[in-house]
């Protein structure tokens, strides 16, 4: 401006976005790799991500890259997809989770997305109104938080059981729930706890989401991840007594988070969705929203169809081998106790015990001092919801996991309080 | 609480405005192929659309599928990308737009989207908060306001003027902005209209938005499709007269719409984007939202750099002769005028006469009959903010093209009032 006096423009900063941004894994994981010394020459050890996909153990099979390459190739997929996802897709996501359905799915129950975090994106736009609360497992994943934050839909938190193996407190859920509430989200196998949930449980929370009226909103992006004894149950077979809606994508199972491609799946044989104008609102969300890339939709029939078992008999082994390793380590850490030995997903909760360490206040500082001085990054508990508690990811290669593991165990013998009373 | 079946009502419900997702163009091109008669064995020819990849001429350079081929075979792109995106994917568009500015553009200015779709909706999010507006161009593209319904952020319209060449009516601009407004929406080269802005223009524009402490979205998803006698300026050159946000991607260019990778460029020499905080909003907003799949970002680099100056200039030749059938085709048809021969992008508006026909409403009914008696789909323009107009598309096989044109002829003489 030409009069010398400060231009005044119209635009103004967004708090909201600020706040809901860093609360995300990432904004913590930022802040951690910015205090690593970096005259440190030792390599980092990554306990924190949720990414495999650079680790030579977890390559994914040469089927997936295959089949993105042939869709390329046949010209077919150039165009804009329809809003809902191209048929051969949806179909073949259909069939393929049917396998462990009591009964069939339509392509026209799902929807494809840019991934899972498109998924979550979209059933909180469709479920927001004013007044309304969603719940949310306490702990979880931060990203529900931030979304909800930017729809303005409020946020309660029921308690996960550690000495029950991480199950959801249903008296918890039912003293929270309310006239305004619309769902109840949970996460299955879990991110962060790493529980597999039984059928039995599954069924205990279908029925309290039906006597409140809410549906449930099942998250299992680590679906068929589990290492443990008990199997995966897809929160859909229940999906008669409630309304389910089930988010998942190829991210986790295939290791191949970059390529973006997942899906919101309804499972409500009784069309309570529909009826209600879930269904429509879905539909409107998507249409204006952007889509994942079309050749890569066009790659799924492929994908799900032939990758081989032993694919995804590896990528089990070397999880449960990781798990194994690091629940035998943790145990000679005298701070730090796992509750419950992870059976699924790629990551373990386990609890700090503050006492025993001197100068040490909590979780926050236990990581970023750890990040100093021994170039481990772990992720605190609070980034999840649970302070005092940390989240190691254990999808990672043996030996790396070894190596941080030690450092671990040097940190804390270094930081233990002197007297041992 | 009433109860049903033995147990309560149910707590959730549907989104009223989500539901109203009529306004936008896939919407409405749903409806109108669903109108049409199953038992017409001809072709449907598809002018709703901006989207030619089923036709051969289209058909994009090969070095576009290699490079995303290598991007995926070389295992170096399946994890999660940064939230703005691959740096040598940033470097690679800076590099790109900077061939047009008088500036470089740093990677720091680029951010990665999942198409120019993605980058609306970042934009217009970023920007909203209570009682803020926005200028969108009347005619325009739906898209905004649709985006601007969910952020809650005022939507408010200037007019593009049919007989200044769809020029933007800066007058209108003036009388619209408030202190809540906090920026205008250009599209260029134009989307729905087909024109091209000039320097002289795109100056003005410039001008009125930095008097007016607006900041100007440029929507150059159409870069560089243009075969008239108006070069393609990039607004982003006048970032030190005005703070400019540019929004492309490779879908139109590229013929690729269905790879959903864009960008969203800062141009803004003087530093204000950074000063009054709406970078570091756009990315707190980038963390929290989804990204383009790595291995495009991936190969962004070799489709920017090694694509050759023949594949451009096939499809600018493909695309100006069809809209030269367009223009001459128009001229006979009496109810259809074209204010402006089309001289950019993919699409043009005319004017739908409807006094010189029988038992037509308005231009959704036009559409409507028209896609049931020819199979012919054409955008009412209603859809893009101008009634009793229509959108169509022009980049398409000319066999097609001349066939649709031929039928909508045929349409018009049996809907042509009897003298």
């Amino acid at each position: 401006m030409e009069n010398g006096s400060k231009q005044i423009w119209g635009f103004r900063g967004n708090e909201e976005l600020k706040i809901a941004s860093e609360i995300t894994v990432r904004g913590f994981l930022n802040l951690l790799m910015f205090h690593v010394n970096k005259d440190d020459d030792r390599p980092t050890v990554p306990l924190g991500h949720g990414d495999p996909s650079a680790f030579p153990s977890f390559r994914t099979t040469g089927i997936a890259e295959d089949a993105i390459v042939d869709a390329l190739r046949t010209a077919n997929y150039n165009c804009y997809a329809p809003t809902v996802g191209v048929l051969p897709a949806r179909r073949s996501i259909a069939d393929y989770l049917s396998r462990d359905l009591p009964y069939k799915l339509s392509a026209d129950d799902v929807y494809l997305t840019i991934g899972c975090t498109q998924a979550i994106e979209v059933i909180l736009t469709v479920l927001a109104r004013p007044g309304a609360n969603i719940l949310l497992p306490r702990p979880g994943f931060p990203y529900y938080e931030a979304r909800a934050a930017c729809s303005r839909l409020e946020v309660r938190h029921f308690d996960l059981l550690p000495e029950k193996g991480w199950e959801v407190n249903l008296e918890a859920v039912e003293a929270l729930a309310d006239h305004n509430t619309v769902a109840m989200v949970i996460i299955n196998p879990g991110n962060p706890c790493g529980n597999v949930y039984s059928h039995q449980h599954l069924e205990k929370i279908a029925e309290t989401a039906r006597k409140l009226g809410i549906l449930v909103i099942a998250d299992e992006v680590y679906n068929h991840l589990t290492f443990g004894s008990k199997p995966f149950v897809p929160m859909g077979t229940l999906g008669s007594i409630a309304p389910v809606i089930t988010l998942g994508s190829i991210s986790k199972r295939w290791i191949v988070p970059g390529w973006r491609c997942g899906w919101l799946v309804t499972n409500d044989p009784n069309g309570i969705l529909r009826k209600t104008g879930i269904v429509d609102s879905i539909m409107g969300c998507l249409d204006v929203s952007s889509d994942p890339a079309t050749f890569i939709q066009g790659a799924i029939p492929q994908i799900l169809e032939n990758t081989e078992e032993d694919f995804f008999s590896k990528i089990i082994y070397i999880i449960r081998e990781a798990a194994n390793l690091c629940y035998e380590r943790i145990k000679e850490i005298p701070c730090i106790t796992c509750p419950y030995k992870p059976e699924g997903s790629m990551y373990t909760m386990v609890k700090l015990n503050l006492c025993l360490l001197e100068d040490i206040g909590d979780d926050v500082e236990f990581c970023l001092k750890l990040a100093k001085e021994e170039s481990v990054i772990v992720l605190p508990g609070m980034a999840v919801g649970m302070k005092n508690w940390l989240r190691i990811t254990i999808a990672i290669e043996l030996s790396t996991l070894e190596d941080g593991l030690a450092r671990i165990k040097a940190f804390c013998q270094r930081h233990a309080k002197n007297n041992k009373i | 609480m009433e109860v049903v079946n033995g147990h309560k009502k149910w707590g959730f419900q549907g989104n009223p405005e989500l539901i109203a997702s009529s306004i936008s163009v896939r919407g409405v091109l749903t409806k109108l192929m669903a109108n049409r008669n199953k038992d017409d064995k001809r072709p449907t020819i598809p002018l709703g659309r901006a989207d030619p990849t089923e036709f051969p001429s289209y058909r994009t350079t090969p070095v576009a599928p290699d490079a995303v081929a290598d991007a995926t075979y070389s295992y170096n792109f399946n994890c999660y990308p940064p939230t703005v995106g691959i740096v040598e994917a940033r470097r690679a568009v800076a590099e790109y737009l900077s061939k047009d500015f008088p500036y470089q553009l740093s990677p720091d200015d680029v951010y990665l989207t999942g198409g120019c779709t993605q980058a609306i909706e970042i934009v217009v999010s970023v920007l909203a908060r209570p009682n803020a507006n926005i200028l969108f161009p009347r005619p325009g593209y739906p898209q905004y306001e649709a985006r601007a319904s969910c952020s809650k952020l005022e939507a408010r319209h200037f007019d593009l003027i049919p007989e200044k060449g769809w020029e933007v009516d800066l007058d209108s601009v003036e009388a619209l902005a408030d202190e809540n407004t906090v920026a205008m929406v250009i599209i260029n080269p134009s989307n729905p209209c087909g024109n091209v802005f000039t320097y002289q223009h795109l100056k003005e524009i410039a001008e009125t938005a930095s008097k007016l402490g607006i900041f100007v979205i440029s929507d150059e998803v159409y870069g560089h499709l243009a075969f008239g006698s108006n070069p393609f300026v990039p607004m982003g050159v006048f970032g030190s007269t005005v703070p400019v946000l540019t929004l492309g991607s490779i879908s139109k260019r590229w013929i690729v719409p269905g790879w959903r990778l864009g960008w969203i460029v800062t141009s803004d020499p003087n530093g204000i984007f950074h000063q009054s905080g709406f970078v570091e909003c756009m990315r707190n907003f980038l963390d929290i939202t989804t990204d383009p799949p790595t291995n495009m970002q991936g190969a962004l680099t070799q489709i920017l750099k090694h694509t050759k100056e023949d594949f451009y200039s096939k499809i600018l030749t493909i695309i100006r002769e069809a809209a030269d059938i367009l223009y001459d085709r128009i001229q006979e048809i009496p109810c259809l005028t074209c204010p402006h021969k089309p001289e950019g992008s993919m699409v043009a508006m005319l004017k739908l006469n409807l006094s010189l026909l029988e038992g037509i409403i308005d231009d959704v009914d036009f559409c409507m009959k028209l896609a049931k008696e020819e199979s012919v789909i054409v955008l009412p323009g209603v859809t893009v903010g101008l009634k009793n107009c229509l959108r169509i598309t022009f980049a398409v096989e000319h066999s097609a093209l001349e066939d649709g044109l031929g039928r909508i002829k045929a349409f018009y003489h049996r809907h042509a009032k009897k003298e």
